[in-house]
């Protein structure tokens, strides 16, 4: 067994109310890895996400974590899903991410308005901390996003669709930053994507869900695989 | 002045609900920035008045000699825990809907109001001793509170505010973005049954003291205002009570200088706060 493993899947199925989306799920992440999460729309890749955030249990299979070290999530979700009627200042969403050590009764240590700062620093974001988090672009709510994620000092970031729907200097830059962090944090990522050109060339695997089953393999395989489906069939 | 001066004067006669429409304007705000936030804003509107619905079946009950507690002589007793339970099994039935996704929520909260404006209509037309009573409560005529009504209600109303001051990040978080707070390791559906107990139990002893009206205008206009001259969910929650309680002050006043009912003016002055700051607002953003 492979102890640098820090998520393992076996045969696990996942899908809602008992109803299977995805089975016969084998795979693992090793630490430091960067992965993709790779389907089209409706795949079962949030799905699968979510079921490997605990969100959601699995149907079938088990999931292991950590190989005895804790495993912290570090989790960045789609940013159109978060309500823009929360009045919350950029520095208030980033200490969302310290809320999991919060004791009730107790106000915000200092030590964590220190670290959230320094989270936002490491995503370029420190001047606009007294701003509200929904007069922000689509770019710089996905950089404070991460910067929640961080704040949770994960050792494994999970980013859903994190470069979907912003510009494309903003999705160049937003790259950049995840590529920077998985470096210099040595930090396990796993992105979710729907769109083969939002891959970074360089990922050590991309987990593809193909017609309802997942298929690992490299960037020009999955490239062709999703050309053989957009071949037109006759009949 | 002669007046602000009796009001505020220990002796005062009317001093109990005075006090009572205080509180009221204090902690009702905390509990509506959660109908404002989740946007649940139809549900604050149908829950006092299934909560009402829930007055008016036990001062029936209590007409025809059912009690719930014998030994007890007070109606305001059987009143109370018919609020209440009227107003759990309602939260909980539609919160477990809601989570089932059965139907559409505008539909069943409006199906809810229809149904619960109905029942307290017929109960009270089937009523004709405890008519009166209910009438000024659903007016709002906040006139007679018992001390011992006072004082259970400064410690219930006081228990909820420290539980929502100190569980503040969780309630937010949970509110806010479930999906993180589960991989946070909070219990979601715990926070969320505390939250709704707390808003069954804010809204059901809310109504029996200031009516349905009352209740709803302070759970909503002042978080509905507060939302939209703050910047931050502090001051969010800070000014939404500061709103509540001078127009809980205000409100008060006035009726008491005019002879008016004191929930509607108390609404009235809500909702002129609300104006005067939307208009301040607008000058502000145009001299910009």
């Amino acid at each position: 067994m492979n102890t640098d493993n820090c998520i393992t899947l076996e045969n696990v199925a996942i899908g809602y109310s008992g109803k299977v989306l995805v089975k016969d799920i084998n795979f693992s992440l090793k630490a430091g890895e960067f992965v993709v999460l790779f389907g089209p729309n409706g795949s079962g890749k949030t799905t699968l996400f979510k079921t490997i955030l605990r969100i959601i249990p699995p149907i079938q299979g088990s999931i292991r974590y950590g190989d005895g070290h804790p495993t912290r999530f570090g989790y960045v979700p789609q940013r159109q899903f978060l309500d823009e009627i929360y009045p919350f200042t950029v520095e208030e969403v980033v200490l969302m991410g310290t809320f999991g050590q919060a004791k009730p009764f107790c106000p915000t240590p200092k030590t964590n308005r220190v670290w959230i700062e320094q989270c936002l620093k490491d995503v370029g974001m420190l001047d606009l901390r007294k701003k509200l988090f929904s007069e922000l672009s689509g770019g710089q709510k996905q950089r404070i996003l991460i910067a929640r994620a961080l704040a949770t000092r994960p050792n494994v970031l999970l980013l859903d669709e994190p470069i979907t729907g912003i510009d494309i200097i903003a999705q160049k830059k937003i790259i950049e930053l995840i590529t920077e962090l998985h470096k210099k944090r040595r930090l396990t990522i796993m992105m979710v994507t729907h769109e083969v050109h939002h891959i970074p060339s360089w990922v050590n695997k991309i987990i593809h869900i193909h017609h309802y089953k997942v298929v690992l393999g490299s960037l020009e395989e999955i490239i062709s695989l999703s050309r053989i489906d957009e071949i037109p069939t006759e009949g | 002045m002669e007046q602000f001066l009796e009001i505020i004067n220990p002796h005062f006669l009317l001093r109990n609900a005075f006090y009572a429409g205080l509180i009221v304007g204090f902690v009702c705000p905390q509990v509506g920035i959660f109908f404002v936030l989740r946007r649940m804003i139809l549900l604050g509107i149908a829950l006092p008045q299934v909560s009402n619905a829930g007055i008016t079946f036990a001062f029936l009950l209590c007409t025809v000699g059912w009690h719930f507690f014998p030994h007890i002589e007070s109606e305001k007793a059987m009143a109370l825990t018919g609020s209440v339970v009227f107003t759990l099994i309602a939260i909980f039935a539609l919160a477990i809907l809601e989570r089932k996704r059965k139907g559409f929520t505008e539909n069943r909260i409006g199906f809810t109001y229809a149904l619960a404006g109905a029942a307290s209509i017929l109960f009270v037309s089937w009523n004709p001793y405890g008519q009166t009573e209910v009438l000024s409560l659903l007016r709002g005529e906040i006139v007679s509170i018992p001390d011992i009504y006072l004082w259970s209600m400064l410690a219930i109303y006081g228990t909820i505010f420290i539980c929502l001051v100190g569980f503040h990040r969780n309630f937010v978080l949970v509110s806010y973005d479930t999906d993180m707070a589960i991989t946070l390791g909070k219990r979601v559906n715990l926070w969320d049954i505390l939250l709704y107990l707390i808003i069954g139990i804010v809204i059901s002893f809310g109504v029996m003291t200031v009516g349905p009206l009352v209740i709803f205008g302070f759970l909503l206009i002042p978080a509905i205002t507060a939302r939209m001259i703050t910047r931050g969910i502090l001051p969010f929650c800070i000014v939404s009570s500061v709103i509540g309680t001078a127009a809980s002050f205000i409100g008060f006043y006035i009726s008491y200088r005019f002879d008016l009912p004191t929930g509607p003016t108390d609404i009235a002055v809500l909702c002129i706060i609300l104006a005067l700051l939307y208009i301040g607002k607008i000058l502000v953003r145009l001299k910009r």
